[in-house]
Order: structure tokens, then sequence, then C-alpha cells
């Protein structure tokens, strides 16, 4: 059972970390950004090109990453949705946009590292298993949930003591009244792909260390678990992500071990559908979703 | 009232016009004309069974250079190969065009069962044999109809005699099993180590499945190394033994593992490295055999510097035998002439052994079990 | 005549999948016409398809009725489906339905009475062209004769202004409902279609990448007029195959090819078209009247 709970609460940190992206763009734009997977995924792979072929140390090519992620997301939102604000269905148009950038990027990935499944060469990260009680976990494992922790508490941070942050949450609340503020509208959108994507991208190189395969297509298996957590959380409620995040990685751990596998995303999907209808505002969100 | 548009007919009627550009350039030479056989090859060049589909590739190409330089044939033999990207839907489609457009007289492939299940009936509708390299699934390939051949045993005739050699070897009494329950090939081979580990009289303790798109299997190994096993069980592709084998020894399993024949291939112990010591896999092919047509396989192999395995070995008899079926049916090269020629193969000398079909048009010949040891597969004696 | 028949041959299945695939669109368009994104569309069509296969597999039953089955429990689902989900708006209704859709391919793959993830084989090729084609025909004159009759007004008012729409006295819920069960016996009936065309079902046909690509025909083609699905679903269909060809032809490897060229077709249709290819030619008359 130990052993389980730290298998749900390693994939768990990284389902957070991905969410905690994902709900941030929803939270400022109310739009779903598809194209989320596919910078996760693209952020995997430079930082194995890195490693592999740079022979960059690790933690300087995963900060690169995430700094490449993060630009990839100012660049997506100057294309995909810029164009599109104050149209009156930039709801789906945005989401069909960011699709279109999704494929757009899984191609360039297909181009550049083949359909394959890549890894990081052997010995990247030493390889030392720790013992915790009964259960055992390797070192990189529990780096990762480190790493993603420290992460999304200091995003944490910055929304709720800086004065970026300040002006993220006005953006969310209403871009109109943040714009009689006087706050530049724009450049907090772009500020805020910026570290949704950084996170995001933070998240597929965590992903792909810790499963050591990284594929074009690696992202849409998150993509899924990603939706089903900002759900559960609450759209746009970055404490309830982290929360449901975590959840979701330890409910899936646990249906393997009581119901076998075959169960795992029935379950996680069967919750996700129920708290919408029983609860749409998540276990964290305050909108009011009822009426759009 | 509701007037039709022009755009709504353009579209299509572009697209139809451009199609047909394409095909007039594309018109394969006059029918009749002897001096070349197309063979058609619907191979997983991408998706999760790309590495099998390169090994195939390499092996059909050298075989063709092979025999079009020994003149043995009076045609020569043109190959078309077209990926089938793993999936059933690209699959159908390769077929269609082959068998269509570019007018094949036979088909070798497609690499996976699952593939082989949807796309075989298109061929056996339309009276094109099909010669299946590496399906090992036991129901539902060359029952289609008779028309369907294969030169790979079964899972059903190479996991009995690999598993009985293991437990003799290593006397385990409990195994745990996982297998990805979307893929014909590792689900029918699930089928075939359940029943065969019953036989053995070893003691199931536990069992999952994974997806095809799954990176994470920690869940699931923590689940069936908790039952305590002597040995783990696994029937996956190469993509995702790999990663599961890795994942098991880091939850420290140092026990025994059996794979199933997807664990066959370089690719896996490149991408498994160390983890992949010391584990036993079943082959139709015997890598170590001195017969002349093995060795002439590996030297052939050896000068497109590919590491061979059991399925360019199969895909290399494949041409073999395809030039046999041309050479008993006088050196005619129709479709029917190929399907009638199948049958007259008889012990022919191959890198399997001793090559003739069975009268349910499959493979038979002896399989032989191997072990990884310092990066290498070795047959266990 | 010959190199005719063979480029049918050839193209057969693209034909029917030009219709499969505009039966999809429309069942997208069905509910977007009542200002609703479902995406439940890849669940029903693959509770269809597997109605009608076993149907077929199991009971024997003549084509005909299967494909009327094929077209009714996709329905008789949606209605209970539809009365806590309509509820939900926008994007929350969007990600509902995904999950309805999960949870129904989920259930087939651990189904094993219809062989769980590796679905139901060689199912008999019953499908023919016109048969599609000719549904295709009844739902797009079906959907031309909704424009501007009574209830294509509510529609057209719910999608506009819900609130105020309830407020004149129109049965939102009932309307609503009304349109997710017809989109749901399209996608059903597209299903039936195609399980009896590819020989095949299986639950991975009918994971999230096909509402995805059914809602992108509908838009790329135009959701505001009841042909725009049929160009779009007729446009994205014949564009990977015309994109193969020219691939193979230009030398280039297969693989990213397509996908950039797809991805970037998207993109520019979203960004600059709107309300997608069916309002092309009002655009061009409108250039031309401004010379």
């Amino acid at each position: 059972m130990g052993q389980q709970a730290l298998n749900g609460i390693f994939v768990g940190s990284i389902y957070a970390l991905f969410a905690v992206g994902y709900t941030l763009v929803f939270g400022v734009l109310d739009i779903l950004n598809l194209a989320h997977q596919a910078v996760f995924m693209l952020s995997a792979f430079l930082a194995l090109t890195l490693v592999a072929t740079a022979h960059l140390p690790l933690g300087a090519a995963m900060l690169v990453a995430i700094l490449a992620a993060g630009v990839l997301g100012i660049v997506l939102e100057r294309i995909a949705f810029r164009p599109l604000r104050g149209r009156a269905d930039s709801n789906i148009s945005g989401l069909i946009s960011s699709l279109a950038m999704a494929t757009v990027f899984e191609a360039i990935a297909l181009q550049l590292f083949g359909p394959d499944i890549s890894r990081f060469p052997l010995g990247t990260f030493p390889d030392r298993v720790v013992r915790i009680g009964t259960a055992t976990a390797s070192l990189l494992q529990i780096v990762i949930v480190g790493v993603a922790v420290a992460l999304m508490a200091a995003l944490s941070l910055l929304i709720a003591r800086t004065r970026l942050g300040r002006q993220l949450r006005a953006v969310a609340e209403s871009p109109r009244a943040a714009r009689v503020l006087g706050i530049d509208v724009d450049r907090v959108i772009a500020y805020a792909f910026f570290l949704s994507s950084a996170l995001g991208g933070a998240a597929g190189v965590l992903f792909g260390l810790a499963f050591n395969s990284i594929s074009p297509d690696v992202g849409r298996s998150v993509e899924l678990k990603g939706l089903a957590v900002i759900i559960l959380g609450g759209m746009g409620s970055i404490p309830g992500a982290v929360v449901a995040g975590f959840a979701l990685g330890l409910v899936e751990t646990f249906t393997v071990a009581r119901f076998g596998s075959s169960f795992r995303d029935v379950v996680s999907f069967a919750v996700l559908f129920l708290v919408l209808v029983a609860r749409p505002r998540g276990l964290f969100g305050q909108a009011s979703v009822r009426e759009g | 009232m509701y007037r039709f548009h022009l755009p709504v007919l353009l579209p299509v009627a572009v697209a139809a016009a451009a199609l047909g550009a394409c095909d007039k350039t594309a018109s394969p030479p006059a029918e009749g004309n002897a001096a070349t056989v197309k063979i058609g090859a619907a191979l997983s060049l991408t998706g999760p069974a790309a590495s099998y589909g390169a090994q195939q590739k390499a092996g059909l190409t050298a075989a063709v250079a092979e025999v079009n330089a020994s003149g043995a044939l009076p045609v020569k033999l043109e190959l078309i190969i077209d990926d089938d990207a793993s999936t059933k839907e690209q699959g159908i489609a390769v077929f269609q065009k082959l068998i269509n457009r570019d007018k094949v007289a036979v088909i070798i492939g497609p690499t996976l069962s699952n593939t082989a299940s949807a796309a075989d009936p298109l061929a056996q509708q339309a009276g094109v044999p099909v010669l299946a390299v590496s399906n090992t699934a036991a129901k539902g390939i060359t029952d289609i109809g008779d028309h369907i051949w294969r030169d790979s045993l079964t899972e059903a005739q190479v996991i009995p005699g690999a598993f009985a050699k293991a437990q003799q070897k290593l006397g385990f009494k409990s195994a745990g099993v996982l297998y990805g329950n979307d893929d014909v090939f590792t689900k029918a081979g699930y089928d075939v180590m359940q029943k065969v580990l019953a036989d053995l009289g070893v003691k199931l303790v536990g069992t999952q499945t994974f997806a095809k798109a799954d990176r994470d299997y920690h869940a699931q190994l923590t689940a069936l190394i908790d039952a305590k096993p002597d040995a783990l069980v696994v029937s996956a592709l190469a993509d995702n033994a790999a990663a599961i084998v890795s994942q098991a020894r880091q939850h420290g399993w140092t026990g025994p593992i059996l794979g199933g024949n997807g664990f066959n291939s370089p690719a896996f112990i490149k991408n498994a490295g160390p983890a992949a010591e010391g584990i036993l896999v079943g082959t139709s092919w015997d890598s170590t055999s001195q017969s002349p047509a093995n060795q002439k396989f590996l030297a052939a192999l050896a000068k497109q510097s590919v590491n061979p395995d059991q399925f360019s070995a199969q895909a290399y008899t494949a041409i073999y035998i395809l030039a046999e079926a041309i050479k008993q049916s006088g050196g005619k090269a129709g479709r029917d002439d190929i399907n009638a020629g199948f049958a007259k193969v008889k012990d022919l000398d191959t890198p399997l052994g001793k090559f003739s079909f069975t009268p349910a048009r499959d493979a038979s010949h002896q399989p032989s079990v191997q072990i990884i040891k310092d990066g290498k597969f070795q047959i266990v004696q | 005549m010959d190199a005719l028949r063979d480029l049918l041959l050839t193209y057969e299945t693209l034909v029917g999948y030009v219709g499969i695939n505009t039966l999809l669109a429309l069942s997208i368009y069905a509910t977007l016409s009542a200002g609703q994104l479902s995406l439940a569309n890849a669940g029903f069509m693959a509770i269809g398809a597997y109605t009608g296969a076993l149907l077929t597999l199991r009971a024997g039953l003549p084509f005909p009725l299967v494909l009327v089955a094929a077209t009714l429990v996709p329905a008789l689902v949606a209605v209970p489906l539809g009365l806590p989900v309509l509820r939900l708006r926008g994007v929350f209704l969007a990600i509902a339905t995904i999950g309805f859709g999960e949870v129904v391919r989920l259930g087939f793959v651990n189904w094993d009475y219809v062989n769980g993830a590796m679905g139901l084989d060689a199912i008999p090729q019953k499908t023919r062209l016109w048969m599609i084609w000719l549904a295709v025909a009844a739902a797009l004159f079906l959907f031309a004769r909704l424009r501007g009759s009574r209830a294509g007004l509510a529609l057209e008012a719910i999608r506009e202004d819900e609130t105020a729409a309830r407020s004149m006295g129109i049965g939102t819920t009932s309307h609503k409902l009304a349109v997710l069960a017809l989109g749901a016996s399209l996608a059903g009936l597209a299903g039936a279609f195609e399980a009896h065309l590819t020989f095949t079902v299986a639950p991975n046909g009918f994971a999230f990448g096909r509402v995805i690509d059914m809602l992108v025909q509908a838009v790329v083609g135009g959701t505001l007029v009841f042909y725009g699905p049929l160009l779009g679903a007729a446009f994205l269909t014949i564009l990977p195959e015309l994109l193969r060809e020219i691939g193979a032809r230009a030398g280039v490897a297969p693989g990213a090819f397509r996908p950039m060229v797809n991805g970037l077709v998207l993109l520019l249709v979203i960004l600059f078209l709107p309300n997608g290819l069916a309002s092309l030619p009002a655009r061009w008359r409108a250039r031309r009247g401004r010379r």
C-alpha cells in the first residue's frame, strides 16, 4: 500500500504540474489551450537533445527547455489566440486554432525526432534506490516530486505576492475592468502564456525523465488527464489543480491495486463526469459555470 | 428554395481531377508484362511496431536483390513497400492501393496481426495471395481464407517450448503476468502464456494489463511484485517492453522475466540497456544455425549493417519462398500461379530451417529459446 | 474504362469516408446549431457501430434493420445523458461530454463479450456507397428544411441567447435534447456504416481524436449553413490522400509532411475564414463587387 501511495504521489505530481499551467490560461482567458500537450512534448524532446547530443548537464538542459517552452507559449498566443480575441465564438475557435498548432508542433517533432520512442541516454540520472518505510523510491522519483512541488509553490507565490500576480488576477476577473485600471492586458496575457507553457514544459521534461520514453504523441495521454484534473480542481483554480492532480494520481494507482489496471481510466473519467454533473464548480472553483 | 452552390461540388471535382491526373502518371506498365513481378509489402515503418518494420524492410530488400542478381527466375522481382503506420486503418488503405492501383501479384505483411485481421480479408476477396512474415496470433490470420499464408510461427508454437525450458532451468513455481490488452498480438500472446503456465503447474499470483499508449507501469508492477511471484511474464511490443523492464528493475525486481515474441528485437535490448540482462525469450529463428542459407542471410544483412533478428529472417525467407513458388508454377507469376505455387513449396532451405507450409497454410519448424547476455541474444542450448 | 474502374476501386473507401465523415460532421453541426458544443459523438458513434456489428454478427439481422437499430440506440442513450449534462454551458459541456465518450470507449475496452480492446473482426462488408450517400442526402435535406422553420428559428434563438429564448417561451431543454438525440443518431448511423465498410470495429477508433476530427471538419466547412459540414468533411478527408500522393511523387518521406500541411490549413481557415469554407463564395462575390 505504501508503495502504491508513493507511485500515486509520483505520477500525481506530474499531472498537477501539467494541469496548473493548463488551468492558468483558462483562468485568464476562459479558453482551453489544446496545444499545451504539444509544448509539454517539445520541451521533453529539447531537454533530451541537449543532454544526448549537446552533452549539457541535466539541470542546465532542463532550465533551457523550460525557458524555451515559455517562449513557445508566447509564440503560440501570438499566432493562435490573439487574432481571435473579441470574436464571438472565441471559445470554440480558440480550441481549434490551438489544436491546429498542436498538430503543427507534433509534425515538427515527427520531422526532427522520428515517430519512434526516444530515450535519455542510460545513466543520465544516477540510479539510486531510497527506502521509505516499507516502500522504495528511486532518487529520480523523489527529485521529480520535489521539483514539481517547488515550481507550483513558486507560481502560487508569484500570483499571490507580485505585481504581475495581481495583474493576472485582475485580468482573470474582468479584462475590461483591468484595462480601465491601466493594465496592459495583452502583455499580461502573454505573461500568462509564458508561465503556463514553462510549467507545461517542465512537466514534459519530468515526465520524459520519469518514464524515459518520449515520442511525438506522448502529450496526448496526459492531455485528457489534465482536463480531468482541472475540472476536478475547479476551472481556473491553481490550488484546486494541485490537489486534484495528486488526487487523480492516487485514485489511479489505487484503482490498479484494487480492481486491476483495466479500470484505471474508467474510474478517472467517471469521476470527471460525475463531478461535472453533480458539482460543476469542482472542488475549489467559485465561478458560476451553468450560465456561460 | 435552397440552391446548391457550385462550391459544394468544386472541391470534390478538383480532387477527383487531381487524383485522376496522379493516376495517369502512375499507371503501371501494361498488364501481361511478365518481365517484372510486383510484390507489395505492407510494413509498419512508423508507429509502435516500427522497429520490426525496419528489420523486415532490410530482410526483403536483401533477398530481392539476391534473387534478381542470381537470375534463378525468368522474371524480375519488383518490391513496392508501403507504410501501414502500425494501424488497421492505414493498413486497409495500403492494401487497397497495392491491390487496385499497383496491381501487385502478392502482398507480404502486414507487420502486426492486428492489421492483418482487418486488411487480409481485402486481399482474400480480390484473390491476391498474402504471405504473412510476422503475424503470430494463432487464430484469425490464415483461417481468413485460402489466399492467406505465413512463414512465422504462432505464439502457440513458440511459447510452450520456451517456457518449459525456462522453468526447467530456473524452477519458478509462481508468476505474475503483465500484458497489453489493446493489441491482437500481445493479447493472443497472453492467452497462450496463461494456458502454458497452467500446464506447467505454475501458479498465477496476479494479472495486470496496459494499453499501447501507456508510459507509466509503476502501479501495475507494484501490484504484481507485492504478490511475490517467482517470475514475471510479460507480453508486450518492443517499445513498451523496454520501458516495462526498466521500471520493474527500478522497483528492485531481480527475479527472472519471461518475454513474448515482442521482445525479439535488438531495439529492445538497446532501449532497455542493462535492465534487459537475463531476460528469456522464445524465438522462431536460431541465429547460431550454421546452415548455408542462414550464413548467407547473416552475410547479406551484415552488408547492410543491420543487426539481424527473427523479423528480418522471416521477411528474407518470404522472398525465397515466393521465388520457389514462382519456380513451382513454371515461372508464371500471376496471382493464381503464386497462390498455387505456395502449396508446392516443400523442404526449402531457408535461414529458418527446412521450410514447408502446413495444410492450414501455416509455418512449422522447431522454435528455440534465447537469453539476453552482455547485450546480445544467445541461444539457450 | 478499366482505368476508371480501378480508380474507383482504389478510392472507393475514400468516397465512402467522405460520406461517413459528412454524417459525423453533421452530427456535431446538429448541436452547434443550438449553440451547444457537445463532444459525446465519438461515444455515440461507438454505440452505433457496436450495435450494428453485434446485430449483424450475433443476431444475423438484415442490414436495413441493423441500420435502423444503430440509428435509434444512440438516440435512446442521448436522452438520459442530455438531461443532466445539457444544463452545463460552453467548455464545461464540452468536457463533460468528452468524459462520457471516454467512458463509453473504455467500457468497450473492458467488455469481454465484444473482445475488449481488440474489437470485433470479420464483419461482412454490407455498406454500399449509395447507402452512405443516400443517408447524407437525407440528412442534408432535413437540415435544409429546418432552416427557417419554427424549430429552426427556435434553435437560432437559443444559440443567440438562451436566457432570452427561454423567456420568450421557447422550450430550451426539449429543443436542446432533440438536437443532441439527432446528432447521436447521425453519429450512430455513421458508425454502423464504417463497421460494415472496414470489416472491423475496435474501441481505439472512437478515441478523443475522433470527435476532434468531426468538430474540425464541421468548423472548417462552416457551421452557419447546413452544407458547411459536407464541404469540411470532403476537403479534410481528401486533403490527406492528396498530400500522400503529392508527397510520394515529390519524394518526401511519409510522416511529418501530412500533419504539417493539415495543421497549417486548419490554422489558416480558422484565422482568416471564420465562417469556414462555406463563406468563400460570398467573400469572392464581395471582392468582385468592390472592384
